[in-house]
């Protein structure tokens, strides 16, 4: 078995490469190693990727997103473990293990992990190089019944009865649009709040991320949040190519992009900003900026722009938005209580990293 | 030092056998694989051997050792084929740190 450590300049090579991307299974997408290179706080010779050979066939690999966190005054350079896996025909050979333990020493220890399966937690767990930080506690808000794919899911069978499933979704739709309607005119949101939609981030924008984003701990700025914008990894697609057929993480969706939303009230301004990620028929807000005592506007604007784009699933993952969602009497169907894990090295856990705030993007959930 | 060795490593079976079930139970003889083509341990099994064997190395011979380096880990499915081979390279590694 032969492991080979790719850097941020190598995945540059690859990319002009053509044997790069002719292995059976991709150990990356070009997508994501574009993005990786263009990552702005990544240098050329960090290490990005970890492959696992085996008679030139690829058996494990995982990614390494470099970033930087931020406590005592200082930023600390470290690396979030991303699309971890290894050929299930190889699962006593010791593949994670090497992979795992590659990043880590590439990190000197400095490495991180957000969300991740419960078999990588495992073997996170059992290394006992890791702390599992205060999960994120958000809300999915489910606007759109659904009833066709929630019967059909449990009763295939009843595929039969499509179109009638179909129909009353049609007429449980029509509910929520006049309740929508009539929630807008109660609230007079249209009166109090406006917005603008960026695609990238302007000065304006920079400069209140920049008052707002202190106590974060990875405090996203303009040149970051540009380039997630940029660089997806996520392609919208309608169906999946010879490449995302060979590469085991999400690469394309039918539906796929960003878009940044800033708010203001009548009488102050600018009072908030929003980073969407929209996959299909779910929205995230992956970072918000805004004042606490702004948090009922900040969540009243992230409901209506999730009506206003129709989608089924709003979800939140700032416990002030959380908190909001409560009194704003919108109409949705259901909500749900979800939560998003971080894990960062023992090298972290004598930092006061857990005083920090995170956001619903932080490691690589923004990019998903 | 071979015969210590090897009973660190039964000791960290012994911890290692509570945490599977009874029908995964690794025997305590050098010949048990561990890892490679007749390997017996997933990832974190394996990593959960690893840290055991660092933590009963430093209590019982007195010696802390490495097996999470770029070295150990390039030759892994040699160095944990078996009880007996991770124990010669334990002896190895402690030799080098004595000679060094």
């Amino acid at each position: 078995m032969e492991i080979k450590t790719f850097t941020v300049a190598d995945l540059g090579l690859a990319l002009l490469s053509e044997d790069f991307w002719l292995t059976k299974t991709l150990p990356i997408t070009k997508q994501r190693a574009l993005s990786i290179c263009h990552n702005p706080r990544a240098e050329k010779d960090d290490p990005a990727l970890v492959v696992a050979y085996q008679d030139n066939l690829v058996v494990g690999y995982l990614g390494i997103l470099p970033d930087k966190v931020f406590f005592n005054n200082a930023d600390h350079k470290l690396g979030w473990l991303t699309g971890w896996w290894v050929d299930p025909c190889l699962a006593t050979k010791g593949v994670g293990a090497i992979l795992l333990y590659k990043a880590l020493n590439a990190y000197r220890d400095r490495v991180g992990v957000s969300g991740g399966s419960k078999e990588a937690r495992n073997v996170l767990h059992a290394s006992q190089k890791f702390v599992t930080l205060a999960p994120l506690k958000g809300l999915d808000i489910r606007f759109r019944f659904n009833a066709t794919r929630a019967i059909l899911r449990k009763f295939p069978w009843m595929k039969l009865f499509r179109v009638g499933f179909k129909i009353a979704d049609v007429m449980l739709d029509e509910i929520v649009n006049l309740r929508r309607f009539f929630w807008e005119r109660r609230t007079h949101i249209r009166q109090r709040l406006t917005f603008e939609y960026i695609s990238s981030i302007d000065a304006e924008t920079g400069r209140f991320i920049e008052r707002h984003h202190q106590h974060d701990l990875t405090r996203k700025g303009k040149a970051d949040l540009d380039w997630i914008m940029t660089y997806p990894w996520i392609v919208s697609a309608p169906q999946k190519d010879s490449a995302s057929r060979r590469y085991y993480f999400s690469s394309i969706s039918a539906r796929f992009f960003y878009l940044g939303v800033k708010v203001f009230e009548q009488n102050n301004g600018m009072v908030g900003f929003l980073m969407l990620s929209m996959r299909n028929d779910r929205m995230r807000v992956v970072y918000s900026h805004f004042e606490s005592r702004h948090a009922p506007s900040i969540a009243a604007a992230a409901v209506y722009q999730a009506l206003a784009m129709d989608v089924s699933t709003l979800s939140l993952y700032d416990e002030r938005l959380v908190k909001s969602v409560a009194g704003l009497r919108c109409p949705f169907w259901s909500t749900q209580s979800v939560s998003r894990g971080f894990f960062l090295s023992k090298a972290f856990a004598d930092s006061p990293v857990a005083d920090c705030r995170l956001h619903g993007g932080d490691g690589d959930f923004a990019f998903y | 030092m071979n015969e210590k060795i090897t009973q660190m490593l039964f000791n960290v079976l012994d911890e290692l056998n509570q945490l599977r079930p009874r029908e995964e139970h690794l025997a305590k003889e050098l010949g048990t694989p561990l890892a490679g083509d007749f390997g017996r341990l997933d990832s974190a099994a394996l990593i959960n051997l690893i840290v055991l064997t660092e933590e009963k190395s430093a209590q019982e011979l007195g010696r802390p050792i490495l097996l999470t380096d770029d070295r150990t880990m390039s030759q892994i499915n040699t160095v944990f084929r078996t009880v007996g081979s991770l124990a010669d390279y334990i002896h190895l590694l402690l030799n080098e740190k004595r000679d060094g």
